[in-house]
Formats: C-alpha cells, sequence, structure tokens
C-alpha cells in the first residue's frame, strides 16, 4: 500500500500536465513608508478540480515573522491598577490569518489540523515563563484578534467559476517588518492533497526607514540630531510665528 | 491625514498631533511656561506607548522652550551662573531618572509609575499654586513693603558662592539638589519643569523673579536635551517625525497665547494654571483608578 502510494506521488507530475493548484500574491513587498496606515495582500490562484462542495477546499495561511510576547495582569493595589503577574510567550507569530472556503476544522480532520497548526487555537502558546495560568494564553489571543494581527476565518476564501479563488488579507498599519510566509492548501476528501508556498516582505522604506534605522543603530547620533532639530524648529517657529 | 511614527510603529493623525501641538503650545505660551505636562498625558491618551511620549515629550518641550531662553538673554534676565549650577544637578538628575524609568520599564510598571509620578507631583504644586494664587489675590488688597529675598535654611550651608545677577551668596547644594530633582521628574515625566523650577527658585533660593523665568528656561533646555539623549540612547522612545508634528503646533500656538497672556493678571493667571495642573492631576488618578476595560495587556517584549 505504502510503496503503491509512493510510486503514485513519483508519477504524479508525469501523468499530469496541470497542476492542481497554482496561487499567487498581488504583491512580493509591502513598504512601509511614513504614509503607511496598513496595506492588503492579495492571495489568488486556481485549481484543477472543481471548488466547492463535495469537491476541492481552499485553506489560505499567513504568518509573519516571529516575536515574544509579554502578557500582563492588572491587579488591584490600594485601589489602584497596575500591572501585576506576566506570562511571556516566545517565537509567537506577529501575525497570522486564516481563512478558507470553510473554516479549517470544517475541512480536516482534528489531528491534521492541530499538526499542521491551522487555526489560532492551533497555535503552539505556552508560555515559556512566568504564570501559567490559561487566563493569559485567552487573553494574548483576543487582544491580537482586537489589533487585527490575528485573524481567523474573517472572510472566507472568495471563489469565482468554479476554479479561480482570491482572498484579501488585510495588513494594519502595526504590522512588523519581516518576512511573512503564505501557504495555499488544496483540500479534497479531508485531506491536504497540494500545497503553495509563497511569502511577501514588509519593510520600512524611505525616511521612516531612515530614521528608524539610525536610531537603532546610532542612537547617539540620533539623539543629537533630535536634540538639534527640535531646537531649530522652535528657534525658526518663534520667529515665523512672532505676533509683534 | 494619518501618518506613521517610525519609533512609536504605529499610525496616527498627523492633523490630530499639530493640533494638541497648537493647544498645548497656546495654553503654554499663556501661562509661560513649557507645556510639557500637558502634552505627555494627552500623547498616552490618544495611544502612544508611554515611553515614548516621554522621550519625545521632553524633545518636544526643548523645541518650545529655546525661543523663550533666547528672548530672556537678549533681556539680561538669564543669571548663567546660578543656571549652570542648577544644570549640573540638572544633568545628574536626569541621567537617574531615565536608568529609573528604564528599570520601571524593564518591569512592566511604567504606565503605572508615570501615572503616579503625574498624580503626586501635578497634584501637590496645584495645589500650592491654587493657595498661593488666592493668598495673594487677597493680599493685593493691603500692599506690604517686601523684603530683598525671605532668608531660610537653604541660606546656611557650606560651599557659598556668590550669584551676582540673583543678589545671592548662598551655598550651591541647593541649587543643585534642586536641578537634580527636576532633572529626575524631567526624565520620568518628560516634562521641562518650568512649573516646579519656578516656585523652588524662589521660595527654596530666594531668587529675585526678575531672574527666575530666563534662568529656569536655560535649566528646561539644557535638561530636556540630556533626557532626549539618555531617553534616546538608553530606552530608544525619542519619535522625531511626532516631536516634529508637535512642534510645528506648538510653536504657533505659544505666541498666540503669549500675546494673550500679556492682557492677563499675575495672579489670576497663576491660580488658572494651578487649576489647570490639578485637572490633569485629577484625570490621571482617575484613570489610575478606574477598573481597566481589559484585565490584560500584552507588550513585545524587547
Amino acid at each position: 500500500m505504502r510503496a503503491l502510494v509512493l510510486l503514485l506521488l513519483l508519477l504524479a507530475p508525469g501523468l499530469t500536465t496541470a497542476q492542481p493548484l497554482v496561487a499567487r500574491l498581488s504583491t512580493d513587498r509591502v513598504d512601509v513608508t511614513t504614509a503607511f496606515v496598513g496595506e492588503s495582500v492579495l492571495v489568488f490562484g486556481s485549481t484543477e478540480q472543481p471548488i466547492g462542495p463535495g469537491g476541492d477546499e481552499i485553506i489560505v495561511v499567513a504568518r509573519g515573522p516571529d516575536t515574544h510576547f509579554v502578557v500582563r495582569r492588572r491587579v488591584n493595589v490600594l485601589g489602584m491598577w497596575l500591572n501585576g503577574p506576566s506570562a511571556h510567550f516566545d517565537d509567537v507569530p506577529s501575525f497570522y490569518a486564516i481563512a478558507g472556503t470553510l473554516p479549517a476544522w470544517r475541512l480536516l480532520p482534528e489531528e491534521v489540523r492541530q499538526a499542521r497548526g491551522l487555526g489560532l487555537d492551533a497555535l503552539p502558546l505556552t508560555p515559556s515563563s512566568g504564570a501559567r495560568s490559561p487566563q493569559f494564553r485567552a487573553a494574548l489571543l483576543e487582544l491580537k484578534r482586537a489589533e487585527g494581527l490575528w485573524l481567523e476565518d474573517v472572510a472566507p476564501v472568495d471563489i469565482a467559476g468554479n476554479r479561480l479563488f482570491q482572498v484579501r488579507l488585510p495588513l494594519p498599519a502595526t504590522v512588523r517588518p519581516g518576512v511573512y510566509e503564505i501557504a495555499v492548501h488544496l483540500v479534497r476528501s479531508r485531506q491536504v492533497v497540494a500545497t503553495e508556498r509563497m511569502g511577501f516582505i514588509v519593510a520600512r522604506t524611505g525616511s521612516a526607514a531612515e530614521i528608524e534605522r539610525l536610531a537603532r543603530l546610532q542612537p547617539a547620533l540620533y539623539a543629537l540630531i533630535c536634540i538639534i532639530l527640535a531646537a531649530l524648529a522652535g528657534w525658526l517657529g518663534s520667529i515665523l510665528f512672532r505676533r509683534s | 491625514m494619518q501618518i506613521y511614527l517610525p519609533i512609536a510603529e504605529m499610525s496616527v493623525d498627523a492633523l490630530l498631533l499639530v493640533g494638541i501641538g497648537f493647544g498645548v503650545g497656546w495654553l503654554s505660551g499663556l501661562f509661560g511656561v513649557g507645556g510639557g505636562f500637558l502634552l505627555t498625558p494627552l500623547l498616552m491618551l490618544i495611544g502612544i506607548p508611554s515611553f515614548v511620549a516621554v522621550a519625545s515629550g521632553a524633545n518636544q518641550t526643548l523645541g518650545a522652550s529655546v525661543s523663550g531662553l533666547i528672548a530672556q538673554a537678549r533681556r539680561k534676565n538669564v543669571d548663567w551662573r546660578m543656571g549652570g549650577v542648577l544644570v549640573a544637578g540638572g544633568l545628574l538628575g536626569s541621567f537617574a531618572g531615565v536608568q529609573l524609568f528604564a528599570f520601571l520599564r524593564e518591569k512592566g510598571q511604567v504606565d503605572a509609575a508615570v501615572a503616579l509620578f503625574y498624580v503626586v507631583v501635578l497634584g501637590i504644586v496645584g495645589l500650592l499654586m491654587v493657595m498661593e494664587s488666592v493668598r495673594a489675590i487677597f493680599r493685593r488688597v493691603r500692599a506690604r513693603p517686601q523684603r530683598l529675598h525671605q532668608h531660610s535654611w537653604a541660606h546656611g550651608l557650606p560651599f557659598k558662592m556668590r550669584f551676582r545677577q540673583s543678589r545671592l551668596y548662598i551655598s550651591v547644594l541647593p541649587p543643585i539638589a534642586v536641578g537634580f530633582g527636576i532633572g529626575v521628574l524631567s526624565a520620568v515625566m518628560g516634562v521641562g519643569g518650568g512649573f516646579m523650577l519656578v516656585p523652588a527658585m524662589i521660595y527654596i533660593l530666594g531668587m529675585p523673579t526678575s531672574v527666575v523665568i530666563g534662568t529656569s528656561l536655560f535649566h528646561v533646555v539644557c535638561v530636556t536635551a540630556s533626557v532626549t539623549f539618555f531617553q534616546a540612547v538608553q530606552v530608544g522612545g525619542v519619535d522625531i517625525v511626532l516631536t516634529m508634528l508637535l512642534l510645528a503646533g506648538g510653536v504657533a500656538g505659544a505666541q498666540f497665547g503669549a500675546s494673550m497672556g500679556a492682557r492677563l493678571r499675575g495672579e489670576e493667571t497663576r491660580a488658572l494654571l494651578g487649576l489647570l495642573v490639578l485637572g490633569v492631576a485629577l484625570m490621571l488618578m482617575w484613570n489610575l483608578v478606574i477598573p481597566p476595560e481589559s484585565l490584560f495587556s500584552v507588550t513585545r517584549a524587547p
């Protein structure tokens, strides 16, 4: 049985001339300039077999660069709300979006979905240190959802003519610069039969990038520039707006 | 018109920032203060992370105070010697303040700590201002001859130095201590500290009012520059785009405020300023005391 499957897999590209799944992105680069207010990336493609109930289904997953989050719980101390216990979450995607022709849990067996990390509840969110209460995990999910950085089935994948599909991934203005990976899975009879992987980068450009880079790499020089610019602006402004 | 702030890593309405700058500038021109104590809480209120609000607030106060210093220096209203001693303390204080700030940030307590500093400091200063000006308004009725300055405990300490322009012969320790204290507050609260420095100069150091404004502006400019420097190097919260937008509105507003302030009487102005300071303290206390919308908050670990 296993040998047969292997044989089929080896022969598959030769047997079928058309690919079962083709997908592309509308862009391979998102520029974060000083005018950046967020952007959306279009994931589109087509399948060989018809998409829809009983046929092929599509799941699109996007992951931004990993980061570390600290979730803090406020506690009441002497009538004031201060930050109390905290939980650290390491290597968590700063951006995550999943969309499908149907929600992933309806398309795939639970263990496959968990193993492939398809869905917010399938993200490995265990605190690396700090408080262990599951409340922190729930709070992280809720807060990231509210910020529009973790999206799950916000809008379904759009299908046109049984073959074409497209979905728009909205990136809010708070997206982290870095490499974003997109995977498009083709699901047939509750199995992932093909996957297309793509990526785009979110990069600061123009003056926003230069300011951030200078502040990070040469903070002393940046500080001096800030001091001089502020002083000059204050002095110039007082001349321009003098009312006497 | 949305603009992306590269250090705060967020997108804010540029006109809102210019407007805030104008409003704060107008009030600061009216009352003759830097306005940092209004600006930093307002920035935090519109969602700017507190470490960015504090550092950029100090940076904007620097810009807002420069023209005032130039004007005062031209009129020879700056006691450079006294200013130098104050600034020596102020630089040390701002360095210490930024260390405290960085420590609090690491502990995740910076928001509450900044708010608490505001509540305590502004609460006390505002209360004193209102009481003092009310008393002054009543005293105006029966004017009394005034002494050159009050002699206090501050005049009995060692390391005496002659400050010609302030007509003082006092120890350098009180000015250094005053400068240090203001420096710490400036670094933690993102203010220039003029509204605390001016009464300290009059009541603790006994300086004549003619040189107080100019000398305090000298201190504010130096200390906010130093806070900007240490904050940028150690915490990385100075957002120059934010600063420049605030200054664009601020310098215009200050000129309008100043021309209006010239028509107000000293005591009334001070009473109004005191009420404003108290108002900010109460607002921040309210934010600290009411149950938060969400018990949890999330930040990216540095």
